[in-house]
This record gives structure tokens, C-alpha cells and sequence, in this order.
């Protein structure tokens, strides 16, 4: 009954553009776009290690710039404001989803793997942003969903209709729900089970996400050649690389918890092979919201340098930094990164304080989910933030000490920073504003970037009630007096500051590859830590950072004396503090306050840079 | 600068050391004059320049002859050489080598290996001993006052080692030597932890958060200390517990407590006598102390720490530590040693987090509205140690809140100490024990 129906009938507004699944072969295969039809994107100029010390950029393609009026962003407009974007010292943008699909989870639910969603422009349009950005040297990676598709994708609608079919064994099928019983249900408020019913093929399909995200057949080699194929479309197109979402679940085996299997880590490996062998300079970044004991994992084998993903998120430390600051005690800090274990020679962390998503506490051992609820539940401010999302402004009461005191540790801490759109000049969200209850809370913090006091604060042309979320109005964060344009007039705006923390750090490369030392001490309120790194030149490049997470002033006595007679040379104004003696090194700061230091060497007559 | 023979040294400081010991932070006997100093042994550790000399001196006063060690130099500007970071290194060499000089006997802990060669920092926070850091791994207690035998806190931290508590620094070497016919423990060698915060710190930080909020009560403000404080609970329940494993427990019998209660009542007899505003209290405190005997199960006596407060914890990045198991300083060895209900720990506690709580207000004009707040933390406090206690106490000493009359009784006791105490050396701190005395005994306790 249902032969009729296209398999691409569930994909909307793709009628004119290249689209899976708008022809089917002789061979019964989907006809799909290809890189060819296409023209790409020259390249940055390649660099191996780039990503080590690259600022990333979270940017909602829907958000930052609307080109044409519609009251969307789109990739366009993006490609307009990059100028901006380099000013500010962004190195590597990473936008979320920007692929077909029919939106029911944020784009993370992909209905076309290589067709750009209509509202956003056109692959073309994608293109011609890579070739903006790399002319400016900034580079562009996205969100892939590996682990499964909308079930709108075309491969989907072939599975359901034509078991015995070229797709009809592209997804997890089954007679009956009672398989694979030991694998947790993750969206425990929507979805009673991981199997869900098809009255079209009269099976049951697997998914750990949502019931409309079937997951991907990975036994099936011609569903990971299908996945391979699709890196190989955009990094031929001219992508710098991709962050990989939901990764832990791609296979599924008896009697395990179906996460994080020793097949998954094999396909990561043929995604990393291909990357290596035919697109050298690209990166892979894994989503695993895990331990980071167990997250390293996802890097690979450490004596090749790591085989797998360039770069994990560092889950954890994000909430550990709020924790410590509330709690004025460096110890959630100091813990974490004590339990966070050596990562190979290639590799690198991704660190972030807000992204899109929730403040969680998802972590995986028990103790550390006892320790961060029953810190966190015995403190009713500290509680009511999550499971919602904020943005670090009000997230920190708009505090600009705290709001710095929060940028500089992510921009010296190990790992890569990641920025998200809007931090960089405060940006408030939509939590708690009584007029705005229709505002679902996923979108709190995806308001329109302000960039002027003009109408749509400057983001679209459109008439307000056309813009895809209202822009924000309150007598704090509005975008009346909180835009880009009126920080960009003021020298000491909290963007000026912002760009030129980053600038210091990028003439430091201890702040991307240094070791990390935590220097302890004996005030609990203050976390100093120290990063080193050999220059080829033969000299040390050290770098010390030493944090007020008071708010009141605060003595610290550092143990320095491995760095005797150097010199502590303050980082943002040049000034050269005394040279550290036999007595352990004293330092007051202010509420809030930190101070980085280059260590210069006695004998180290080279400026201090 | 002209050579200085060893004995010449010895000489010489002791011609000083009449004036220089009651100098010293360290020295014990502050509250009488210096009868008369003698050598009692001397033991030449380095000859050549410069010259390092261990020696021991017996300290007469009026009622009280007691040795004191000391590490000399004929350094220019410093005889004490503890504070010389050269000659510091060459204690850690010895005890790495096994070294026995003239009866002074080095040693590593079994299987330990010792990094040499490294320069000898004193630390700089006030102590009653001397305690030397080596790189950032080590700590050497030097003992200033000594006792014949062994020290406890050698001997508890070895028990400890042996059962593989978590919750200390580990011991990695001692010094001892022989002093009137007995083996004494001079020195101590430890794992240091360089990341360490000390208790107190990090309560009085709290503490200074929750002074600055007027309008909010202890759970809501930021620095909340509960959650650390029932994980010091659960380390000091460990402890405990690690201790009755390693060295056993006993049941006291009606008599053991008959004497626990009366050496109180004969305590507070003699403060009494001397801080007349202790005078109101002590009708109640005897009822309190009379009630501890009223137990309803046996009462559990083993090795204890001692003199725990939240000086004697450190916060590290592997969680709390606790240190210094010498007991009270200023009680009799024999004291010491005996074996003790884990209450009085749990007690001694109890009394440290009330000052933590109120220590920002003394010498302050009274504030009402910081009163309450510093009661609220010390309540919020207590409670979630006890609780924390309680989740990691051994079967034999049980939930701390099942024995409340004995726990009271233990605490006040302790108040009645702290009264003395700072009747005697800080007057503006006596408020804070003479409020909780008149706090406990006005709330009662309940005995379940
Ligand atoms: N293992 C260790 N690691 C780090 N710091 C330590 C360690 N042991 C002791 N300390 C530091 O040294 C101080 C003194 O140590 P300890 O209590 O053992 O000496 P003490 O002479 O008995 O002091 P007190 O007279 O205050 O009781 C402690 O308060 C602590 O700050
Ligand atoms: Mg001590």
C-alpha cells in the first residue's frame, strides 16, 4: 500500500535543490548528491596540530545573521560576520546541525545527510562560507550524528517499506522489544523503550535517542561505507573536520550495557584512517558525555598518538567550575583535573563553559553523581540551574569580575576553549521572564545576537513578528545597550577585554600544549596552576595563572622554588612583579581577581613575550 | 668566619640557650621561669664546616624536668639548624642510607624508597614541634619536647600504614634515639601533601562567606561547608574504625567510666576555682557529666587520635587527611597512650567547628544578627559531620547521636579544658567556650 510513496516524500522543501533519494537506480539505490556536483572550498593552509590551540566558537547558524530577511539566520549571513568573528580571535567555528531535517530535535535529527536545511541556505551557500572563513584563516567544523537518522531520512522510509531491499537491513530490526534489555533508556521523560513499534514493516526498530531517531545498522558494512561516504562529502567540500555526536552508542551487543563496545572504537578508527590517509589537517571531535577516564578512550591507542577522535569535550569540568566559585574552594577544580588522565601526544580537550545545552551533571561514576547532587542539592541557587539552560551572564548575576574571572580559566586551563555566541559581550537569556513563558526552554539561550541598538538588534531586516525567536528586551541585557556595536565603541567593554585575553593567550603557547602543574597551596580560595612547554628554541615558555575564586581579597603563598631568581612577568600590562627569592612567593588579589604570568628565566635575556 | 670544633658549638649554645629557648614558639614551658639547662647528650652529625650537632638538653623548671631537642650550627647567623635548608638534606640522606651516628638511628619505613639530595625548607605556620618539607614530598616532624618511648604518633601512623588506612599521610621513616635508657622517637618522616588546606581554612572560609550574606542562612549561601564536613565525618569514622582493626577495641566496664566522669568533675573543680564565670554552669555541667555514666550498651575503648580539631585534618585533591596523632600535648604520656571511647575525637569535633563558627566575631562589638548566623553554621555543621560519622562508623562504636549523653558529656569536657585555656592565654576568646556550655547544658541531650 505504501509502494508509492518516494522515499525522499518526507523530506520538506528540498523540491529544487540535489536531495537523497530523488531518484532510485536500476540497482535500487538511492540516487544521492555528490561532492563533484559541487564546487569546494580552498583550504586553510594545513597545520597538523591547529586544533591544539585553537579558540573554538559555538555559533547557531539560526541565530548569528539573517542575509535575506526571512527572520532566520543562515549561513549567508553568517559568512557576513566574519570579520567580526576574526577580530575577535575565533580560530575554528563550530556550528551545530545545519542539515535537512524536520527540526523535532534541534536538527540533531537529520532527514539528509547532504542537504543543508532550506531556512539556511543552500550546500552552494555552505560552501562559500567555508571559502570566506578560510581566507581569514578561520576554520569551520560541524555536528555529524552518526549513531542515527530522523526517521524522515529516505534510508529510513526504504527499510520500513522494502525489508528485502538495498536499505532494508540499515537499521536495528526486530520481532519483538525484548533484545539488547540491559541498555539504559536516556530520555527517560519521553520514552518508556528503547524499541519502538512500525506498523509499516511490522517490526519493532531500535533507538536510544528519541523514537523518531532509528539508530543506524552498524553490523552492516554497507551502512558504515554509507557513514564513511558522508564525511567524505563535506570534507571534500572543504570541512575542517566534525564533531561527532552521540558516539558511545553506535553498536549494540547482548548482555552489555550497549555503550562504549569495542566496535564502536573499530569504526572510529576506519573514520580516523580515513581522515588521515585522505584529508590530513581535518579533526574529529567526539560527544561522550563520560568520565574522562573512560572519554579517553575515544582518543585511541596512545603509543600511535591516539587513533581515533583529535579532541573530546571535558564534561565535567564545566560544572566543577561553577561549583568551586560558589563554593570558594579550589578542590572541585583541583579534583577533577587530578582525575583526568594523560591524553595522547595528538590530542587534544575541548573546554567550554555554556554551550546549548543544559548545566548537567550526567556523569557516569556513582560517586562523582553522589558528590556533585549532594553539593549541588544542599544549595537551592546552585540546584534550581539544573537541568535548564542558561547563558553565563545571568548564570554569574551579570558579575563582570566573575565573568572574567570565568574567561580567563577557560582560556589557561588545559584543553581548547570553546566559546559560545553572545558570551563574549554577556548576553543574558530568556529564564524567568513572565512574558515570555511561550519561549520553550531549549531556546532560553538562542536568542538572536545583538549587534546593535537598531531594530532586530541589528540581525535581521524583517519585520519583528517574523523573527524566528524575539530578541532580547529586558532593561539589562536588551539589546538597546547590550550589543556589539556599542562594545565595540567602548574600550573597556567586556569584548575588548574578551579579544584581548585571547590575543595573550595565542602568544603563549604553554596556554595550548604546557603541562599542567595545580600549584596547591595553603589559602583553599585561590587555584594557581602552572603551564609549561619547551619552545624549539630551546627555552621554556612558562606560564603561571593564579585564581581568586573569593570574592573577597585574598593572600596566597605559591611555592615557586623551582623557579628561582625568575621573573614574573604580568601578562595583559607587561609588568615585571619581584623576582622570586628563597621565601615562597606572596601574592594578594582581589576579590574575584587572577593574574597570568610569563616566568622569565634568569638567564633567559630573549624578550618576554 | 674561624672553624668551630663541635664542642666549642655545644658549649657555646648552651651559654644562649637560657635566653633563646622560652624565646621559641615551640618551647612548652612558658608559664614558669628556666631553672637550669643541662646537656644530656650530644651527637656530631657533620664535623667539618659547617658543623651540624643533635642535642639533647633537660629543661629544669619549677616542678617539671623535661628534654627538648635541638639540631645546632655554628652557621653565622642562625644556631638553629633546622631553619638552614643546606644542612636540613642531610637528615633525609641519613634516613634514606639507614644511618646509625653515635646511637642516633636513621631509618626507612620496610620497602620504602627515598629520594636524596634535596634541600630542607622549614615550614612557616606555628607549630609546637618542627617540621622540615623536603621537595614536595616530604615532611620530617622533628619532636621538640620529647617522651621516652615511642611516640604515638609514630606508632599510630605505622598502625595505620599497616591496615592501609587512606586517610593519612603516610609514614616513611623515623629517628630515634636512646635517652635514659630508653629508645625515644625524635623524628618522624612523611609523605607531604603539597595541594593540602588545613580544616580550619577551609571552615573559616565558609564561615567568612556566610558573615558577608546577613540576609541568607547557612544553606543557602555559596560557601556551604556541609558537604565537606560529612566527608570529614566519614574520614574520621574510617580512622576509627582503621585503628580498632589494626590495634583492637575493648568494652569498658562501669569503673573505667566511673573514672572517665570523675577525672571531669575533678577538672572542672580546678577551672572553677580559677574563672569564676564558669561558677553559674556547674550544677548543670555535673548533672551532664553524672548522666554520662547512664549508658545503655557497652562503650567501646581503643587507640584514638587524641586532640583532633580542624587543625589536625588537611583537605587534599584524594580528600581528608588527618595528621599529628601525638595526642594532647600538654597531657601526661601515660594519658596518652590509654585507650579512649572515639567519642572524645568525635567531641573534640564537635567544639572546633563552634569556634570555626565563631571565631570571626571575637573581639568584635556584639552583633546580634552574626551571633545567630554563627550558631547556624556551627548547628548545620555539626550535624552533617555527625551524620557523615555516622554513615562510615565501625559496628563497635556505632551512630555517635545513639550515645548522647556520653558524646555531651565528652564535649563539655572539652569546653570546660578550652575555658582554662583561654582564661589563661587569649581572656577575649573565653565567650566562645563559656556560650557553648551554656548552650549544651541549656538544650539537653537526647539519649536514644
Ligand atoms: N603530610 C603533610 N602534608 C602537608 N602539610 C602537612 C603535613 N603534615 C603537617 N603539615 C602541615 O604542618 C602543620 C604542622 O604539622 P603537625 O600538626 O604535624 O605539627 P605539630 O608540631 O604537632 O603542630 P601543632 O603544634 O600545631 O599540633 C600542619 O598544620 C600542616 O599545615
Ligand atoms: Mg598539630
Amino acid at each position: 500500500m505504501q509502494e508509492e510513496a518516494r522515499p525522499d516524500a518526507a523530506l520538506v522543501g528540498l523540491e529544487n535543490v540535489p536531495h537523497t533519494g530523488e531518484a532510485i537506480g536500476a540497482d535500487g539505490l538511492l540516487v544521492e548528491p555528490q561532492a563533484e556536483d559541487f564546487r569546494s572550498a580552498k583550504l586553510v593552509p594545513r597545520e597538523r596540530d591547529w586544533f591544539k590551540g585553537a579558540v573554538f566558537y559555538e555559533v547557531l547558524v539560526r541565530a548569528f545573521s539573517d542575509s535575506n530577511g526571512d527572520g532566520t539566520g543562515d549561513l549567508r549571513g553568517l559568512a557576513s560576520r566574519l570579520d567580526y568573528l576574526e577580530w575577535l580571535g575565533v580560530d575554528c567555528l563550530w556550528l551545530p546541525p545545519f542539515y535537512a531535517s524536520p527540526l523535532r530535535d534541534g536538527g540533531y535529527d537529520i532527514s539528509d545527510f547532504r542537504a543543508v536545511l532550506p531556512e539556511f541556505g543552500s550546500v552552494e551557500d555552505f560552501v562559500y562560507l567555508l571559502d570566506e572563513a578560510h581566507r581569514r584563516g578561520i576554520r569551520v567544523i560541524t555536528d555529524l550524528v552518526l549513531n542515527h537518522t530522523s526517521d524522515a531520512h529516505p534510508w529510513f522510509q526504504q527499510s520500513r517499506i522494502d525489508p528485502d531491499g538495498p536499505y532494508g537491513d540499515y537499521y536495528v530490526w526486530s520481532d519483538d522489544d525484548q533484545r539488547y534489555a540491559d541498555a539504559r533508556i536516556i530520555f527517560v521523560d519521553t520514552e518508556s523503550s528503547n524499541w519502538t513499534y512500525d506498523p509499516v514493516r511490522g517490526q519493532f526498530y531500535w533507538h536510544r535517542f528519541f523514537s523518531h531517531q532509528p539508530d543506524l545498522n552498524f553490523e552492516n558494512p554497507h551502512v558504515q561505507e554509507a557513514m564513511l561516504d558522508t564525511l567524505r562529502f563535506w570534507l571534500d567540500l572543504g570541512i575542517d573536520g566534525f564533531r561527532l555526536d552521540a558516539v558511545p552508542y553506535l553498536f549494540e551487543a547482548e548482555g552489555t550495557n550497549c555503550e562504549n563496545l569495542p566496535r564502536t572504537h573499530d569504526f572510529l578508527k576506519r573514520c580516523r584512517k580515513v581522515v588521515d590517509d585522505e584529508y590530513p589537517g581535518r579533526v574529529l571531535l567526539a560527544e561522550a558525555n563520560q568520565w574522562p577516564s573512560d572519554v579517553v578512550e575515544y582518543f585511541g591507542n596512545a603509543e600511535v598518538g591516539g587513533d581515533e577522535c583529535h579532541m573530546a569535550f571535558h564534561f565535567p569540568l564545566m560544572p566543577r567550575i561553577f561549583m568551586a566559585v560558589r563554593r570558594e574552594s579550589r578542590f572541585p577544580i583541583s579534583e577533577i583535573l587530578a582525575q583526568t588522565p594523560q591524553i595522547p601526544d595528538g590530542c587534544q580537550w575541548g573546554i567550554f563553559l555554556r554551550n546549548h545545552d543544559e548545566l548537567t551533571l550526567e556523569m557516569v561514576t556513582d560517586e562523582e553523581r553522589d558528590y556533585m547532587y549532594a553539593e549541588y542539592a544542599k544549595d537551592p541557587r546552585m540546584k534550581a540551574n539544573i537541568g535548564i539552560r542558561r547563558r553565563l551572564a545571568p548564570l554569574l548575576e551579570n558579575d563582570r569580575n566573575q565573568q572574567e574571572l570565568f574567561t580567563a580559566m577557560l582560556l589557561s586551563l588545559p584543553g581548547s576553549p570553546v566559546l559560545y555566541y553572545g558570551d563574549e559581550i554577556g548576553m543574558g537569556d530568556k529564564i524567568g521572564m513572565g512574558d515570555n513563558i511561550w519561549l520553550g526552554d531549549r531556546d532560553a539561550v538562542r536568542t538572536p545576537m545583538q549587534w546593535t541598538p537598531d531594530r532586530n538588534a541589528g540581525f535581521s531586516s524583517c519585520d519583528p513578528g517574523r523573527i524566528y525567536l524575539p530578541v532580547i528586551m529586558d532593561p539589562v541585557y536588551g539589546y538597546q545597550a547590550l550589543n556589539v556595536e556599542a562594545q565595540l565603541n567602548n574600550q573597556s567593554s567586556l569584548l575588548h577585554w574578551t579579544r584581548r585575553m585571547i590575543e595573550v593567550r595565542k602568544q603563549h603557547h604553554a596556554f595550548a600544549e604546557g603541562d599542567f602543574t595545580d600549584l596547591g597551596g595553603s589559602n583553599p580560595s585561590v587555584l594557581a596552576y602552572r603551564r609549561r612547554w619547551l619552545r624549539p628554541d630551546g627555552h621554556e615558555d612558562v606560564v603561571l595563572c593564579v585564581n581568586n575564586l573569593s570574592r573577597f581579597p585574598q593572600p596566597v603563598e605559591l611555592d615557586l622554588s623551582e623557579h628561582h631568581s625568575s621573573r614574573p612577568v604580568e601578562l595583559t600590562g607587561g609588568v615585571v612583579f619581584p623576582t622570586v627569592g628563597d621565601l615562597p612567593y606572596l601574592l594578594t588579589l582581589p576579590g574575584h581577581g587572577f593574574y597570568w604570568f610569563q616566568l622569565v628565566e634568569a638567564g633567559d635575556d630573549s624578550e618576554p613575550r | 668566619m674561624d672553624v668551630t670544633e663541635p664542642h666549642d658549638l655545644v658549649d657555646k649554645v648552651m651559654a644562649e640557650l637560657p635566653e633563646w629557648l622560652p624565646a621559641q614558639r615551640w618551647f612548652g614551658g612558658k608559664d614558669r621561669p628556666v631553672t637550669s639547662i643541662r646537656p644530656l647528650r650530644a651527637v656530631v652529625l657533620r664535623s667539618e664546616e659547617p658543623v651540624l650537632v643533635h642535642l639533647v638538653v633537660e629543661v629544669a623548671q619549677p616542678d617539671r624536668q623535661e628534654p627538648y631537642q635541638l639540631l645546632i650550627t655554628d652557621h653565622v647567623d642562625n644556631y638553629d639548624a633546622t631553619q638552614v635548608p643546606e644542612l636540613t638534606g642531610a637528615l633525609l640522606d641519613l634516613i634514606a642510607e639507614g644511618a646509625e651516628v653515635d646511637g642516633l638511628r636513621f631509618a626507612h619505613e620496610p620497602d620504602v624508597e627515598l629520594q636524596t639530595g634535596l634541600r630542607g625548607r622549614p615550614i612557616t605556620s606555628e607549630q609546637s614541634n618542627t617540621s622540615i618539607v623536603f621537595g614536595s614530598q616530604y615532611i620530617l616532624k622533628l619532636f621538640r619536647k620529647l617522651t621516652y618511648g615511642d611516640n604515638p604518633d609514630l606508632v599510630l601512623h605505622r598502625a595505620l600504614r599497616q591496615v592501609g588506612c587512606e586517610h593519612i599521610a603516610q609514614p616513611l621513616g623515623s629517628i630515634t634515639g636512646r635517652l635514659d635508657g630508653h629508645t625515644t622517637t625524635v623524628g618522624m618522616l612523611q609523605q607531604f601533601m603539597p595541594d593540602a588546606v588545613d580544616g580550619w581554612a577551609m571552615a573559616t572560609t565558609s564561615v567568612r562567606d556566610l558573615m558577608a550574606e546577613a540576609d541568607l542562612h547557612a544553606d543557602e549561601v555559596g560557601g556551604d561547608f556541609a558537604g565537606e564536613a560529612q566527608r570529614l565525618g566519614q574520614a574520621v569514622a574510617s580512622v576509627h574504625a582503621d585503628l580498632e582493626r589494626a590495634l583492637g577495641t575493648q568494652s569498658a566496664n562501669a569503673e573505667n567510666i566511673e573514672r572517665t566522669v570523675r577525672a571531669m568533675v575533678s577538672r572542672l573543680d580546678a577551672v572553677v576555682a580559677s574563672v569564676p564565670e564558669l561558677r553559674p554552669y556547674v550544677p548543670a555541667l555535673r548533672e551532664a557529666f553524672e548522666q554520662a555514666k547512664e549508658t545503655p550498651d557497652a562503650v567501646a575503648v581503643q587507640h584514638i587520635h587524641g586532640d583532633l580539631h580542624l587543625g589536625q585534618v588537611l583537605r587534599t585533591v584524594q580528600g581528608w587527611l588527618l595528621i599529628d596523632f601525638e595526642g594532647e600535648p600538654g597531657s601526661p604520656i601515660a594519658e596518652r597512650v590509654e585507650l579512649r571511647s572515639p567519642l572524645r575525637d568525635v567531641a573534640g569535633m564537635l567544639r572546633s567547628f563552634d569556634y570555626a563558627a565563631h571565631q570571626l566575631l571575637v573581639g568584635q562589638p556584639e552583633d546580634h544578627q552574626l551571633t545567630v548566623r554563627a550558631l547556624e553554621w556551627s548547628r548545620r555543621n555539626r550535624a552533617a559531620f555527625t551524620e557523615g560519622y555516622a554513615e562510615a562508623a565501625s559496628e563497635s562504636v556505632g551512630d555517635p547521636r545513639k550515645r548522647g549523653y556520653l558524646l555531651r558529656a565528652f564535649e563539655l569536657d572539652k569546653a570546660v579544658y578550652e575555658v582554662a585555656y583561654e582564661h589563661a592565654n587569649r581572656p577575649e576568646w573565653l565567650t566562645v567556650p563559656l556560650s557553648s556550655i551554656a548552650r549544651i547544658t541549656g538544650e539537653g541531650a537526647v539519649q536514644s
